[in-house]
């Protein structure tokens, strides 16, 4: 916990990656194949659900189901837990893919600075 | 203190019957005339003459005289320095407030935590407990100053830090579909965006 932040500000600061930036390499290199994500919710849906715009993410048709079924069993509360879950897991899915990126990003960069050293030795 | 309308009226005809018993008399006299009947129109209310403040005091008599008069001991009396502001031999009290006199003593005015025929500073109005406090702070000055100062400042100085190297969790920033959501955030719908590519990892 924390460990990215002594590496960027004071051991590596050259190649931890600064994730305010965008990420330069191509998405393709290191991998054989990549599927692509894949977004289930159309515009259309998400639009007439009315999903606020910061969530209309990869997991939005998890969102609208769940929106669904909280408003059809009002005031039954503790009624969505299936629907629930399962958009907390997408979205969780999602944040484990995003540290993986961090981290793929990272061991580009230091992959590149070994490469430039060895170069130059 | 006010001067009622009444009582100046009154002294005003009393000054002008004066004037009318001196008219009688010859007519060269009359600009002193004049001046002594203005000399007679004076406020019936108020200390008396002997009670007002008078010119600074040079003799060791005037000072003595003075101190009576302000009901202080000669010991105690020290005039405010002639400067030529015109103070006169109005007493110098030392620049307390009235916040900082006993306040469990039974004083004649509890409310002015003053006594009768006390002598009053020249700023005792502003001296009330309603205005100006000059009470001791509880810790000194000087390290109130530091105290505060210094916190302010390191709160700046953390605040400053906190923008230059930002803490931030170790993860690449969200995807959004539909090219960053081009349309939902509003943008031209005519320029056509360009295409953001998202893959599983």
């Amino acid at each position: 916990m924390g460990a990215h932040l002594a590496r960027r500000y004071i051991t590596e600061t050259e190649t931890e990656p600064d994730p305010a930036k965008p990420f330069g390499f191509d998405p393709e290199f290191g991998f054989g194949e990549r599927k692509e994500r894949e977004m289930v919710a159309s515009q259309a849906q998400m639009n007439l659900a009315q999903v606020p715009v910061l969530q209309r993410d990869y997991c939005a048709h998890h969102l609208i189901k769940l929106m669904k079924c909280k408003r059809d069993n009002w005031p039954n509360f503790l009624a969505c837990k299936h629907e629930r879950h399962d958009w907390d897991y997408c979205e969780h899915q999602d944040y484990v893919m995003r540290m993986k990126e961090y981290e793929r990003e990272r061991r580009l960069q230091m992959r590149k600075k070994r490469v430039e050293e060895a170069q130059a030795a | 203190m006010r001067i009622s309308l009444f009582n100046v009226t009154a002294t005003i005809e009393h000054g002008c019957r004066g004037f009318q018993k001196l008219g009688s008399s010859s007519f060269q006299g009359e600009t002193a005339r004049l001046l002594g009947a203005f000399s007679q129109i004076r406020a019936a209310s108020g200390p008396s003459k002997g009670l007002l403040p008078g010119p600074y005091p040079q003799t060791p008599e005037e000072r003595a005289a003075a101190a009576k008069k302000y009901n202080m001991r000669v010991e105690d009396y020290e005039p405010i320095p002639d400067n030529g502001e015109g103070y006169g031999d109005y007493p110098q009290l030392p620049d307390r407030s009235q916040h900082e006199r006993d306040p469990w003593y039974s004083w004649d005015h509890p409310d002015l935590r003053r006594n009768w025929g006390e002598p009053i500073h020249w700023d005792f109005d502003m001296f009330i407990r309603n205005r100006v406090d000059t009470s001791p702070s509880p810790v000194a000055w000087r390290t109130m100053c530091k105290h505060l100062f210094g916190f302010v400042g390191f709160m700046l100085l953390m605040f400053y830090l906190g923008e230059k190297f930002p803490s931030y969790q170790p993860v690449a920033p969200k995807q959004y579909p539909y090219s960053n959501l081009h349309l939902e955030r509003g943008e031209d719908p005519e320029k056509q965006p360009e295409e953001v590519k998202h893959f599983n990892i």
